[in-house]
């Protein structure tokens, strides 16, 4: 039954959002909306895994703003987050990687407000430092035997990679070269690193210094490369409303240099 | 007192010492929870499973392609597991070598391991690139493991191996050595008295050993995705096909995830009578 | 079909050395108390456990030769074992058992199951063909192991403790039914036993093992006649006493036991020491009154039980050292012998046997 999944995943969620208490008095349990400055408060952000660097930024500022505050992220594909948001986790805030996932919480799920589009950003054939299989270009994807690892479809990064093989016209002799369909574009970026994977294709802002020494970036040309929307937005039935509300104004303000630094370009 | 009537099995109402049907109560309450903790979720899946589709989910594509590879690696890697694990098992209870218990230790750590632990230390040892002897075998041979359906069973076999070995190993733990003596005063050469005597005797381990390591194969899905990937036909089992369902089409989720759990089931039941108890 | 056995063979801490031969028509038994070696040498007749030292030869056929390193596998030796425990293979049907030698031998199934039938029938047990080992009774299983081990014809039938899982009134049918097969049996055949009517019974010839070594070799009236140690003393009924032999005169000893002292003949050539004196029940009177013969030895002590056995009583006596006597039961009455009455015992020293141990 849903109340039961419901149930579960709250349960799960709770638990990942029970930080150890900061000093001080503990207000009332979950749910009594502690909305006044100074009150301890718990935010739960849901957001696609490709924003984890830039986001952990934006949290730790946002909670150093805002005292007594507790951001816990909840970081992966943005269509499982989805999901989970749909089948009734208590999330306050959603970030997503494409727009069809925060219609498809907007439309099948509790419904969001103060959405807004927050970033975007460019694909890119990401391969491992020493690129073994010689990949230049798309074209290159095509060759035989290259072992090609993209993320999965209704994953955003694995639709935008899809797209991408179509406007390129190579979408056959590509997805033919898939040995792996992963269930977030940070799984496709670990297989490059490790050198299992020829190339994979990931985010530009997936090459975090991090990771720079490990993989190369190689770019995909305007024209047939997706720009990815960003929309951010906070969920119905928030307990946290206007904490959420506050956080989705941070980033659309402050958090913008944030994001920039990791190579997000702005909203359209 | 012959020795033929104690061997003879008591009679099932055997009369013992303790009151009979005196179960404490606080028992009966901590079985129940027990079974509850395990019941609960099987019947939540029965109930989210949407059953008028499911005729539609299970015959499409992707769960029947799964199912099929779920089978075919499950079933390869039950077998490999067993034909290592016999001689593994036989080594271990009857040889005397130093280090055993250090063996010992090492092959059952994949039971304690994280599945995607386990994945990891399989890249380690079986990546092309980073892997002690997958590196090697790309080299010199051109041969990658990574991302094949041969990875699968690897993965497959590498979390179920221990359950195999400690199941035939208790088997032969309890053998009376003295029948294989004795069939040997009869005759019988050492292959014979295995296929005659020791496995027959074994039956009923050698099915549990067999059935524990095909159902944790079946299921495995850590180890799996981390080093064999994920690709429908090639590394899709039904745990990866759920798994990605599960983010777009939870009832398609529920109804895979309902599909194993009747696989597992139909087995058990199969062996319960004469096997399992 | 001669069996020649000289080895010694040693199990963990334990080790034991015997010699015998064993010929077609004459059984030999192993007879020996639990921890003399007997099962140790059943171990290595039977191939399981190559003796450290000495050789076995079945006919011309080398068994075992520790020096030359040979050593015939189980399964290559042309003999047939029945266990203590019998052994049977637990999910075989009794059909299915007895078959089983032929069948490892590669006689084609067909052939085996009739071989097998036919001497169960033999052995009267035609209607527990499929019945199962734990379905059978005592004596059933073991004329099943007794089928099993003749079955592929051996030459050299060996049994252990062929009785001792038996109950009283199983123990005499099959006994029985062992001597047939026995007698009939045309190999050589060793039975290994602890018990010395069942040696009587079934062999012709008995080798005493004690503490891993042959103390005697005989026929069973030669052994009774003449016993060499204190376990064929046991086993014959005869008292025996263990001590030191310190000179006493001229011809006789003191043995001094932690019993009692006895007086005893001095046994020519004897440079003194630990000794084993024997001392037929027989040869012990008893009296009401001390006793005014010209017998050296006299003691007294309390009656602890009098068994009879046909017109005979082997009255037991606590004195020091204790004694066993043998009287007629018109004596018994006439001495008005019952527990608990105190009475003297008397025997001459000459009627001791020494032997130096």
């Amino acid at each position: 039954m849903r109340k039961i999944l419901i149930l579960a995943t709250s349960a799960v969620l709770l638990l990942a959002a029970c930080s150890d208490s900061n000093d001080g008095g503990t207000t009332g349990t979950t749910g009594a909306g502690g909305g006044s400055g100074g009150a301890e408060a718990e935010l739960t952000v849901s957001a696609a895994s490709s924003l984890t660097e830039a986001f952990g930024k934006i949290g730790n500022a946002f909670e150093a703003a805002n005292p007594g505050t507790t951001v816990t992220f909840n970081f992966g594909p943005s269509d499982g987050l989805a999901g989970q948001i749909n089948e009734g986790a208590p999330v306050d805030v959603f970030a997503s990687a494409s727009p069809t996932w925060m219609d498809s919480v907007q439309d099948d799920g509790p419904g969001v407000t103060h959405r807004a589009d927050f970033a975007q950003n460019r694909l890119a054939i990401i391969v491992p430092a020493d690129n073994p299989a010689g990949i230049e270009n798309l074209d290159d994807l095509t060759e035989d035997g290259v072992q090609l690892v993209i993320a999965a479809e209704g994953v955003p990064a694995g639709d935008y990679a899809r797209e991408i093989f179509q406007n390129a016209g190579i979408s056959k002799a590509a997805l033919a070269n898939v040995v792996s369909n992963e269930e977030d574009v940070k799984a496709v970026i670990t297989k490059v690193i490790s050198g299992e994977a020829d190339a994979g294709i990931g985010y530009v802002t997936d090459v975090t210094p991090d990771v720079s020494d490990e993989v190369t970036l190689m770019p995909i040309p305007d024209e047939v490369n997706v720009i990815a929307t960003y929309p951010i937005a906070v969920v119905n039935g928030s307990q946290e409303a206007d904490l959420a509300q506050g956080f989705v104004e941070y980033v659309l303000g402050d958090g913008q240099q944030t994001l920039a630094e990791y190579g997000f370009l702005p909203p359209p | 007192m012959s020795l033929a009537t104690d061997s003879r099995r008591s009679p099932s109402t055997a009369s013992s010492p303790l009151r009979r049907g005196r179960i404490p109560a606080g028992f009966v309450v901590l079985a129940a929870l027990g079974v509850a903790l395990v019941a609960l979720p099987l019947l939540g899946l029965v109930l989210r499973t949407p059953w008028p589709r499911i005729g539609e989910i299970l015959t499409s594509e992707t769960a029947l392609t799964a199912l099929r590879l779920s089978l075919i690696v499950a079933t390869t890697s039950a077998a490999i597991s067993f034909v290592l694990g016999f001689p593994l098992a036989w080594v271990l209870v009857r040889g005397t070598f130093p280090g055993k218990t250090l063996v010992r230790a090492v092959v059952i750590l994949p039971l304690v391991m994280p599945p995607v632990v386990a994945g990891v230390g399989l890249l380690a040892a079986f990546g092309r690139r980073s892997g002690l002897l997958g590196s090697w075998l790309y080299e010199w041979f051109g041969i990658q493991l990574t991302f094949t359906t041969a990875a699968a069973v690897l993965a497959a076999t590498f979390v179920s191996f221990p359950l195999a070995v400690l199941a035939l190993e208790a088997g032969l733990r309890g053998l009376d050595e003295r029948l294989e003596d004795a069939a040997a005063t009869l005759g019988a050469s050492r292959w014979y008295v295995l296929r005659r005597v020791t496995v027959p005797l074994m039956g009923p381990q050698i099915a549990a050993a067999l059935v524990l390591s095909w159902a944790r194969a079946l299921g495995e899905f850590g180890a799996t995705i981390t080093f064999a990937g994920n690709l429908q036909g090639r590394t899709q089992t039904l745990p990866l096909a759920v798994f990605e369902q599960l983010q777009t089409d939870t009832d398609a989720a529920f109804a895979v995830s309902m599909l194993l759990i009747l696989l597992a089931f139909a087995v058990i039941l199969a062996l319960r009578g004469r096997f399992l108890r | 079909m001669t069996l020649v056995v000289d080895v010694t063979a040693r199990r963990g801490a334990f080790e034991v050395r015997a010699a015998f031969e064993a010929e077609v028509g004459r059984t030999v038994a192993l007879l020996g108390p639990n921890g003399s070696g007997k099962s140790t040498l059943v171990s290595t007749i039977a191939g399981l456990l190559p003796p450290v030292q000495g050789t076995i030869a079945l006919d011309d056929a080398v068994l075992d030769d520790a020096a030359s390193r040979v050593h015939v596998p189980p399964e290559r030796r042309p003999i047939g074992v029945v266990f203590q425990d019998l052994l049977l293979f637990p999910h075989l049907s009794a059909t299915e058992n007895v078959a089983f030698p032929l069948r490892a031998r590669g006689v084609p199934k067909p052939d085996a199951r009739q071989r097998a039938s036919g001497l169960l029938e033999r052995l009267g047990l035609a209607n527990r063909a499929n019945a199962r080992p734990r379905d059978l009774s005592g004596g059933e299983a073991q004329r099943v192991a007794l089928a099993r081990a003749l079955v592929s014809e051996p030459n050299l039938l060996l049994l252990d403790e062929p009785l001792s899982a038996l109950d009283v009134g199983a123990r005499m049918r099959v006994r029985e039914l062992i001597r047939d097969e026995l007698a009939s049996f045309p190999g050589a055949r060793v039975i290994v036993t602890h018990d010395p009517v069942e040696a009587s019974v079934l062999a012709e010839r008995l080798v005493l093992l004690e503490d891993g070594k042959v103390s005697q070799t005989g026929t069973p009236d030669e052994i009774r006649a003449a016993p060499r140690s204190r376990y064929a003393a046991d086993l014959v009924g005869v008292n025996s006493f263990r001590g030191i032999l310190e000179p006493l005169e001229v011809g006789a000893g003191l043995l001094v036991t932690g019993d009692g002292d006895i007086v005893a003949p001095w046994p020519e050539g004897f440079a003194g020491g630990e000794v084993i004196g024997l001392l037929r029940p027989a040869d012990v009177t008893l009296s009401l009154d001390l006793p005014d013969g010209s017998a050296r030895n006299v003691v007294q002590g309390r009656v602890t039980s009098i068994s009879v056995e046909g017109d005979r009583a082997r009255v037991r006596i606590a004195s020091a050292p204790p004694l066993v006597a043998e009287v007629t039961l018109a004596s018994v009455g006439r001495l008005g012998l019952r527990d608990g009455v105190v009475t003297w015992a008397s025997f001459k020293a000459v009627e001791v046997e020494i032997l130096p141990t």
